[in-house]
């Protein structure tokens, strides 16, 4: 099923039993309510060209989820879950580990082109790197607690047994539910942070059109505090990062979130994204660490090579030279 | 083996909560969680029907293909139960079952909903059948003790029916074509794929 | 805490070889069906298969396991009488079990039903005894609360007299209970004692016993399986007698009967209908003469019927003239066309069976419209045989009995009346000098221009009915027909909020010196009003914890055996009965008879013995066959009756009776009466439960022809109408000894029989009749030779000693058709037990005051399934009180959009007297009609917006209160029997 009819599920919290219902006379006075009785036929009917509406009527308890008498969307849900979101979520993952590790044996690691200058810049500042790893390592922790939900039963479930996979699934779950605070936390900084930095320009397309000199020999066009290839990754986590706590703030809470069909809407969100920024994320990874030589330096000590700097930012080493708080600046006078 | 089922005659229904309460007493079920409950259509219109719904025990049950841990079963008799040591409240369940049956204490907190909780079709859960632990955690197990859930016995019109799928089933074919009319066993086809010709 | 069965025998192998047949090859479907017992009766009891069938297979089996024994009671709650089967372990009710025997509800419950268990282990109970000190509940002790009461009491009948305590029973008590309450009243001397019967049927009795003789339902519930076409007016079966449409469906689709549904609101009963009919509520009269209209035009009516066994139908013909349909629909709002179609399906697919409850009687005409269905069965010759009759839903466990046992006004046990005649019956019976009664009674001085009456003539006048009994607290002591105001009430097992105007109720509450409410959980008598001292709480249990029979609707009787000792320090209603009668000083002379073992609080009386006396005293009603043994026998041979003739099967213990020996049943137990399962049934022999119209109102009527000439009607049968086998073969009167040497069947009697009727008659020993013969020799004799013992006469189609002995239409006292009201109007001011009834004068003032204007809505009340009554015991009871946690209103959408009311939004109810108001929660829906809202009366412990959990004794208060209907309900009273006018009024309804 297309996702856009699962999107609809959004929009339509249909009463079907008022769309259906039989045409009353007004005085309600001639009427036979054993020959005119609503049958289930009718709804399922209505409802077969409508996967978004409900059969709903009512019910004297509080509980308004209690009076959806069927769903038959609970069906869709599920084919969702166990076929369209395990297939995107196996796709999006294994298929970005393959490319990596096809484009590691394809152009191995990239070296810093001038070798080591043995001279640091600061990338980033202690700050900055906290804010990184919080939202990082959050983010690491939330993503195969996550994935343990759709993947860890064909998994991790036959080798460590039932009771200790739903142990481990337990802690999982809670450790999702409390990390997500913090990792959204550091979303929200690293979008305050670095937003000026990120704010895409001409020279980001240039730099996309080139590959990012990842590809091929050449050099990428300079580029300033973060290329082109950063601000992909910095826009995917945002909105990414956007995406999945807004929907993850309402499966937390589903008493705010309405219906069944909107929390089945919103988990779709949050897993399909989920598994996407997976993905992304992947590929983040390789590059700052084993893809590319001195990168890691970057969120490691803050510090990196002064000709990583120039190969990969030259723009933005050269603002920093001008501000004095690059060593080109400082150094050149001890010689 | 026998395929239980429950099949609501709505042309008999009247709401009495009879099922509800029923369950209640027999499970001794906490106040806010409904294991069955009764929905009326179209209220207060000509062709009003009550139906009573719980799980419906589907073949081929949703909540068991979603469940991240794998927690349900099906019995024998095709009834479909789940074990609550395995439970981790996800609220997979209750977002992929079609009868909204799938309970949970604590629905609106944050983080925990708590262990899910639905009909059992009065047939327990997986500790030792009529153990103490099996009723505190799943209420009462009928089917062991040779009876049928209590909802549908004590069903003030006969409207509810339990047992086994064909055999209700040709309870409540001989009553439609005695009386001329029927509007449909509710949940079948969503359920079980299946529905009563008549 | 787990309190269900802790252990039970695994027998899951067993229900696995039934059904494992099935996919093993052994046996087919077919033969698996025939082993549960499913095709018993083949195809043709398709209708009527019970689910149970699967479990009745291994019914046989040994029950549950060692430790667990069964208890059979009978449901509290409604009058369909479903046993309740209870599994107890170690002195603890630890589950409940289908009873699939009983013919009644065959395993089956309501949500009520299903959930009584935990009436047992309730916390909110109340614990002990109480009192309340300066607005603080103090615990008391037994002896201490009782001695307190009755020093209060004693007190207040020195200063004001014995009818200024208000003895207020309940439809709640067994039939012992009830017996035992009136036998109180009777020794305290007055007749100021009622029960909820004054506010269900009173208007029932009265109007149905003044038709045909006796004031209940014909037939049965199981009986409507016969039935081809059902009418239901102002009843709500699907919600108040759940279990009963287990019936009534089965007889729809097995007989493909037609299903009538006439109410002001599209119910869950109307839901199941073959035809729904929407009519403005107040005008049932107009209705039922709306149906006459069109039988009489057609010739519909049974001629044959009416001619034989009907007096006076001509007069009702007259009045019907005036009912033609563009009349009745301007009136009801019913098309003409509807109404033909109603009245021909009523009078010619039969037979027919007419079903009512409150919608009927709760009007200031409830009496009238009773009538009038009354006659409707007459003219169609639906009264009297199977599938037919007025089956008079009635509404608590045991409003029937209590009614039998005059819990009532106006009579003494078995609706002896009050005449000396009865007094000395009774005095009889319980074997106390009849002076001794006399004594007890106030005398009354003139006052208000009514002259003084003695001892004796109070004791013979009817008292205060419970719809007032604030009135005559708070109303001048001139206008209060006895010797002072109310002072005390002593209330056992009655709600407070079921009755309107409860703003004046609650001034009534704070004026009385004592109040005593004795109940499992208190009602909203404790929580009303601003009451700071004098008020005494007295835990009594459930009927669960106590044993006696009790009478469901169709006249059965049930023996409900004890389940648990009462929890708590709760005490049986007899042992608070005895205990307080014997600190007032009557408890020897009136517990004698009675074999007394010891209770929790002392020494309380058997229900067996009390029983038996009962049996020797109610001839007049057949509550004489009924002994505890042939009872207790009934209960356990449940199984041994047919489900739609109720009748015990060949050589079983029970050969031939019909189940719960319904009454009449005549003679001795050892005469072994069968019980009457239909009333006037001519088709049975009378010894064998037929039946015939009782003459009751005299043999013949003057008539004054169109020349002025005077002929004398007989008021008994005629045409060869007789049940059968009947030796007389005509109409007879009732049998006195006279009668028999007439006919020559005195010697008949047995000398030990002529002994006890001579010792009653004296010299006067022809004038002893069926009724007071205490022997049962003249009954016996009767009916041996085919006769019934009160005679064969005609039904009274005019019943002359009634206000409107024709009923005619009459707006109610707040009517939103001013138009109607001059051509309509209310009955003139009377003054009815022992207070003024103002019918005129308020229903000018309210067309005078615009009332309709200001109040455009017509507001009608009825019942939730979920709860009963005042409904403390179910609101108090988790598993009820879950599914109905706010009082609301039902308003039509048109109504609700016109004044900005969203679906669940809360909303201020005002009613048209003292400003009342009530804030409620809106249920926004078609059920109810443009112009016509309804509301449950069910709750209480809100008052005008404020919450008043706080008056509850601590951890006694219901889990769910709301604002009572009854806080904006009106002024209007019936005539006959004081019912208030509780189904139609006006409101007015705006957002909160």
């Amino acid at each position: 099923m297309p996702l856009g009819a699962h999107l609809r599920f959004l929009f339509s919290g249909l009463l079907l039993a008022l769309a259906l219902a039989v045409a009353a006379p007004a005085g309600a006075q001639q009427v036979n309510p054993t020959a005119n009785s609503v049958r289930e036929q009718q709804f399922l009917e209505v409802l077969k060209g409508n996967p978004s509406a409900e059969l709903r009527g009512r019910v004297s308890i509080p509980d308004t989820r209690a009076a959806t008498l069927e769903r038959p969307a609970g069906r869709d849900w599920r084919s969702f879950h166990q076929g369209t979101m395990t297939r995107i979520g196996a796709v999006a993952v294994l298929g970005m580990l393959v490319i990596l590790v096809a484009f590691y044996l394809f152009r191995g690691r990239i070296r810093i082109a001038a070798g080591p200058s043995g001279q640091t810049i600061t990338r980033f500042n202690a700050f900055e790197r906290f804010m990184h790893w919080l939202t990082a390592g959050c983010f690491i922790i939330l993503a195969l607690s996550g994935l343990n939900v759709t993947f860890g039963k064909a998994l991790l479930l036959p080798l460590i047994g039932p009771q200790a996979f739903t142990n481990l699934s337990v802690a999982a779950k809670w450790s999702h539910n409390f990390l997500a605070w913090p990792f959204m936390l550091g979303v929200a900084l690293m979008f305050l942070v670095w937003i000026k930095d990120n704010i895409p320009n001409l020279g980001d397309l240039r730099w996309l059109a080139a590959g990012g000199g990842l590809i091929g020999k050449g050099h990428a066009p300079p580029a300033r505090r973060f290329n082109g290839g950063q601000k992909v990754i910095f826009w995917a986590v945002v909105l990414g990062g956007a995406a999945l706590s807004v929907s993850g703030v309402y499966l937390l809470y589903p008493s705010f979130s309405g219906g069944v069909l909107d929390m089945q809407f919103w988990n779709m969100v949050h897993g399909i994204v989920a598994v996407l920024m997976i993905a992304v994320m992947l590929a983040h990874i390789y590059i700052g660490s084993i893809g590319m030589e001195g990168a890691f330096d970057a969120m490691g000590s803050g510090e990196v090579d002064l000709n990583w700097a120039k190969e990969h930012h030259a723009l933005w080493v050269a603002e920093e030279v001008e501000k004095g708080r690059a060593p080109g600046a400082r150094l050149q006078p001890a010689e | 083996m026998a395929r239980m089922k429950f099949l609501c005659d709505a042309d008999r229904c009247i709401e009495c909560n009879a099922c509800v309460t029923a369950c209640k007493n027999e499970n001794d079920v906490p106040w806010g969680i409904n294991r069955r409950r009764v929905v009326t259509i179209n209220d207060g219109k000509p062709g009003e029907r009550s139906v009573s719904m719980a799980c419906m025990h589907c073949t081929d049950a949703p909540c068991a293909a979603v469940c991240p841990v794998d927690c349900f079963y099906t019995t024998a008799d095709a009834v479909v139960l789940h074990n609550k040591d395995l439970c981790i409240g996800c609220g997979y369940c209750f977002y992929a079952c079609p009868f909204g049956a799938p309970q949970y204490p604590k629905l609106s907190n944050f983080g925990s909903r708590g262990k899910m909780d639905k009909c059992t079709y009065c047939a327990g859960g997986p500790e030792v059948d009529l153990s103490p632990a099996e009723f505190q955690k799943y209420g009462s197990n009928r089917l062991a003790e040779g009876k049928l859930p209590l909802c549908a016995e004590m069903c003030s019109t006969k409207a509810l029916l339990a047992g086994d799928g064909e055999i209700i089933a040709q309870i409540y074919k001989e009553r439609v074509v005695k009386r001329g009319y029927g509007s449909g066993a509710w949940g079948w086809q969503t359920a079980y794929r299946e529905t009563i010709a008549i | 805490m787990l309190i269900k069965r802790k252990s039970a025998d695994v027998q899951r192998g067993r229900l696995q070889s039934a059904l494992g047949g099935l996919a093993a090859g052994v046996m087919d479907r077919r033969s698996f069906l025939r082993r549960s017992g499913l095709v018993a009766g083949g195809v043709a009891a398709a209708g009527a298969l019970q689910i149970g069938a699967v479990r009745k297979a291994e019914a046989a089996s040994p029950g549950p396991a060692t430790g667990t024994k069964i208890v059979k009671n009978i449901c509290t709650h409604c009058s369909v009488g479903c046993t309740v089967k209870a599994e107890v372990a170690n002195g603890v009710w630890v589950g409940q079990e289908p009873a699939w025997e009983s013919p009644i509800n065959r395993g089956t419950h309501c949500a009520k039903g299903a959930s009584v268990r935990e009436l047992v282990h309730g916390d909110r109970r109340i614990k002990y005894p109480m009192k309340l000190v300066d607005g603080k509940w103090q615990r008391l002790s037994w002896d201490q609360a009782v001695g307190e009461i009755g020093d209060k009491m004693m007190e207040i009948r020195a200063k004001s007299g014995a009818d200024s305590v208000y003895l207020l029973g309940s439809a709640k008590f067994s039939n012992e209970g009830s017996y035992l309450f009136r036998k109180f009243a009777a020794f305290w001397g007055t007749n100021n004692v009622d029960h909820q019967a004054r506010i269900c049927h009173s208007t029932t009795v009265a109007g149905v016993a003044n038709t045909w003789g006796y004031g209940a339902m014909t037939n049965s519930y199981n009986d409507i399986r016969n039935s081809k076409t059902v009418l239901f007016m102002g009843s709500n079966a699907a919600e108040a007698h759940p279990v009963s449409m287990q019936h009534i469906l089965a007889g729809k689709e097995t007989q493909r009967a037609n299903v009538i549904v006439f109410d002001p609101r599209f119910t869950r009963t109307a839901a199941h209908a073959t035809d729904y009919v929407r009519f403005r509520s107040g005008t049932d009269i107009a209705v039922i003469w709306g149906l006459m209209w069109h039988i009489f035009q057609n010739g519909w009516e049974d001629k044959a019927f009416i001619a034989s066994r009907v007096h006076g139908m001509d007069d009702v013909r007259k009045e019907v003239e005036k009912y033609d349909p563009k009349t009745v629909e301007d009136i009801t709002g019913v098309p003409g066309e509807q109404m033909k179609r109603a009245a021909q399906t009523f009078a010619t697919v039969k037979p027919a069976t007419f079903v009512w409850c409150m919608g009927v009687t709760q009007h200031s005409v409830g009496t009238a419209n009773v009538r009038a269905i009354c006659n409707l069965l007459l003219a169609t010759g639906n009264v009297g045989a199977r599938g037919t009759g007025a089956n008079i839903f009635r509404g608590h466990c045991n409003v029937q009995g209590a009614t039998d046992f005059g819990l009532d006004v106006s009579n003494l046990p078995c609706y002896y009346g009050l005449v000396e005649g009865a007094w000395r019956h009774w005095a009889r019976v319980w074997n106390v000098d009849y002076d001794y009664f006399v004594s007890r009674f106030d005398e009354v001085p003139a006052k208000g221009g009514r002259p003084a009456r003695t001892r004796k003539q109070n004791m013979e006048l009817s008292g205060l009915t419970s719809t007032r009994w604030f009135d005559a607290t708070n109303l001048p002591a001139e206008q209060v027909d006895q010797q002072d105001n109310l002072k005390a009430m002593f209330v056992m097992g009655h709600g407070g909020n079921s009755i309107p105007r409860m703003t004046d109720l609650a001034k009534g509450l704070e004026k009385l010196d004592l109040l005593v409410v004795c109940d499992p959980h208190p009602t909203n008598f404790v929580s009303l009003g601003g009451r700071k001292n004098g008020t005494y709480v007295l835990p009594i249990c459930t009927q669960f914890e106590t044993s006696g029979s009790r009478t469901c609707s169709n006249r059965s009787l049930q023996w409900g055996e004890k389940i648990v000792e009462p929890i708590f320090e709760s005490a049986s209603d007899y042992a608070v009965i005895y205990k307080l009668s014997q600190k007032l000083g009557f408890a020897e002379a009136m517990f004698k008879p009675y074999e007394m073992v010891q209770g929790k609080i002392g020494p309380e009386p058997t229900a067996e013995s009390i029983l038996k006396e009962i049996n020797r005293g109610g001839w007049s009603t057949g509550y004489t066959g009924q002994s505890p043994e042939r009872l207790k026998l009934h209960m356990a041979n449940q199984d041994k009756f047919d489900l739609v003739t109720l009748r015990g099967a060949k050589g079983s213990p029970v050969e031939n009776d019909f189940y719960g020996l319904p009454w009449p049943c005549w003679g001795t137990p050892e005469f072994k009466h069968p019980g009457s399962h239909i009333l006037y049934n001519t088709s049975l022999e009378a010894r064998d439960g037929g039946g015939t119209f009782r003459p009751r109102f005299g043999l013949t009527r003057e008539r004054t022809l169109p020349d002025g000439s005077k002929v004398n009607d007989t008021l008994l049968a005629e045409g060869g109408s007789f049940s059968l086998n009947s030796e007389i073969k005509d109409g007879y009167p009732e049998f006195t000894m006279g009668v028999l040497k007439k006919l020559g069947w005195d010697k008949d009697l047995t000398p030990a029989e002529l002994e006890v009727i001579t010792g009653i008659g004296g010299n006067n020993i022809d004038a002893v009749s069926w009724s007071i013969d205490l022997s049962g020799g003249i009954q016996r004799v009767a009916l041996e030779h085919g006769c019934v013992p009160y005679g064969n006469g005609k039904a009274r189609a005019n019943a002359w000693n009634l206000p409107d002995p024709v009923p005619t239409h009459r707006e109610p006292i707040y009517s939103p058709r001013v138009d109607l009201v001059a051509k309509w109007p209310a009955r003139p001011d009377e003054r009815t037990l022992r207070i003024p009834n103002l019918h005129t004068s308020m229903q000018k003032a309210a067309v005078e005051k615009g009332i309709a204007k200001a109040f455009p809505i017509v507001l009608t009340s009825g019942r939730l399934v979920e709860y009963e009554g005042g409904g403390e015991e179910t609101r108090s009871n988790k598993w009820l009180a879950e599914l109905q946690q706010d009082m609301f209103v039902e308003i039509n959408p048109a109504d609700a959009s016109e004044r900005g009311i969203r679906d669940g939004a809360f909303v201020w109810v005002s009613g048209p007297e003292n400003g009342a108001k009530a804030r409620v929660k809106a249920l926004v829906t078609d059920r109810v009609g443009k112009g016509a809202a309804f509301m449950p009366f069910h709750f209480g412990g809100f008052f005008q917006g404020v919450d008043q959990r706080g008056n509850y004794p601590p951890g006694t208060d219901p889990i769910v209160l709301g604002e009572s209907v009854n806080t904006v309900t009106t002024y209007g009273y019936d005539p006959v029997t004081g019912m208030h006018e509780g189904k139609a009024t006006l409101c007015q309804i705006a957002a909160a």
